[in-house]
């Protein structure tokens, strides 16, 4: 089963931290947005191996409810 | 009473006007960036249309409910839900005891209104509740709302069932363009006829380092007249440099190149040129803006920018509520 994590604000990624067959625990930051001078950590919601990786560093204008990464 | 399940981002406690008359000591006005959804949320739950309310920005928190209350939600749409069940904008609705109010990413607009009937309780700091986090004065202890707190309410005696008409809700952009008025000056001459056009031409580009304070705009450079580049050195190297002066609320701050609008909690005084000014009317429309939207100018006289506060006096009034 996987589990799609979406962009929760509009914004910047400011980094991306695992990257395609990364294995992650549920809880562990995946990827950093910048908004509003303020740093937006996004998490796993489950424990996984990463299959999808839809963002990059430094990426601008990126909406809320983009499917940034997928977790299998 | 409820619980902060999840906090949002920085989700604040506001009123409206706010802070007004201590900008001499520093303080600017904070209150919501969108007071037109603003009172109207107030209004939709018998409140006063200026009582303390949370605002919400692009992502908004989760609240359980220790008592039933009415409350209303109102600006941008953060899909919110009512223990997992979608429950409308622009209307009073009952939360019971026990239930959790959550809200999630915006999906129009950027700014979002939750008011409770009776208000929210909290002291007033310099004649208003409305928290400003840079000073940590106001609010809930001077910040944003944070996870476990209990935050108490006021006694909820509003009806359920109450809407907006449909013809007094603010409109949100559906192409990522928002049409601002200005107002020129207070510094309408430094700028030359090529530079104050290219700033009315331009589609300018919010930049995601904005926030409650200011608007950071990406666009063209902008070209100086002879007051601005040959000036005596008091007032500083760049052409955008001034002697130290007052900075209007909604003040365009040109720094160096760099439009920054002076927003709730902007500052009150500085050394940049202010070529034009974002009257009052017209904030709920930065409020509303996401990062990488763009923001195009128009210039209007300050009679015209009167009648659209007028105007937008008179509809969050009850006579908008059916």
């Amino acid at each position: 089963m996987s589990t799609s994590v979406l962009t929760s604000v509009p914004g910047n990624i400011w980094k991306v931290l695992v990257s395609v067959g990364d294995t992650v625990n549920e809880g562990d930051i995946l990827f950093i947005m910048e908004v509003m001078k303020s740093e937006v950590n996004h998490n796993a919601p489950i424990s996984g191996t990463i299959t999808e990786v839809n963002i990059e560093n430094d990426q601008e204008g990126v909406s809320p409810g983009t499917i940034a990464i997928i977790i299998e | 009473m409820f619980e902060v399940i999840k906090k949002g981002l920085e989700t604040s406690l506001q009123d409206y006007p706010g802070r007004v008359g201590f900008l001499n000591q520093g303080f600017p006005p904070s209150g919501p960036m969108d007071s037109w959804s603003f009172r109207l949320a107030n209004l939709l739950v018998g409140n006063k249309p200026g009582e303390a309310a949370l605002e919400c920005q692009f992502t908004g928190p989760a609240l359980k409910f220790e008592h039933d209350h009415v409350i209303s939600i109102c600006g941008g749409d953060m899909q919110p839900k009512l223990d997992e069940v979608a429950v409308p904008l622009w209307e009073s609705i009952l939360v019971k005891k026990g239930q959790t109010l959550e809200l999630s990413y915006c999906l129009t607009g950027a700014r979002t209104y939750i008011a409770f009937s009776g208000s929210i309780q909290s002291e007033l700091w310099l004649g208003s509740k409305s928290t400003f986090h840079k000073a940590a004065v106001g609010g809930i202890n001077g910040r944003a709302i944070q996870e476990g707190q209990k935050i108490a309410l006021g006694i909820s005696n509003g009806k359920i069932g109450k809407k907006i008409k449909h013809n007094v809700i603010p409109e949100m952009s559906n192409n990522g363009i928002w049409e601002i008025e200005v107002v020129k000056g207070p510094n309408d001459d430094w700028l030359d006829d090529n530079g104050y056009q290219t700033f009315l031409d331009a589609r300018w580009k919010l930049q995601a380092r904005s926030d409650r304070t200011g608007f950071r705009l990406d666009g063209p450079s902008l070209s100086f007249n002879k007051k601005a580049t040959d000036k005596s050195p008091e007032h500083g190297y760049e052409p955008s440099n001034i002697i130290d002066q007052g900075y209007p609320v909604g003040g365009i701050n040109l720094a160096g190149q760099t439009p920054i609008i002076l927003v709730n909690d902007g500052p009150s005084m500085g050394g940049f040129i202010v070529p034009y000014t974002v009257p009052s009317a017209s904030f709920w429309k930065l409020g509303q803006a996401k990062p990488s939207e763009y923001l195009k100018f128009k210039e209007i006289s300050v009679e015209e920018a009167q009648e659209m506060r007028s105007y937008q006096t008179s509809i969050c009034s009850l006579e908008s509520i059916i």
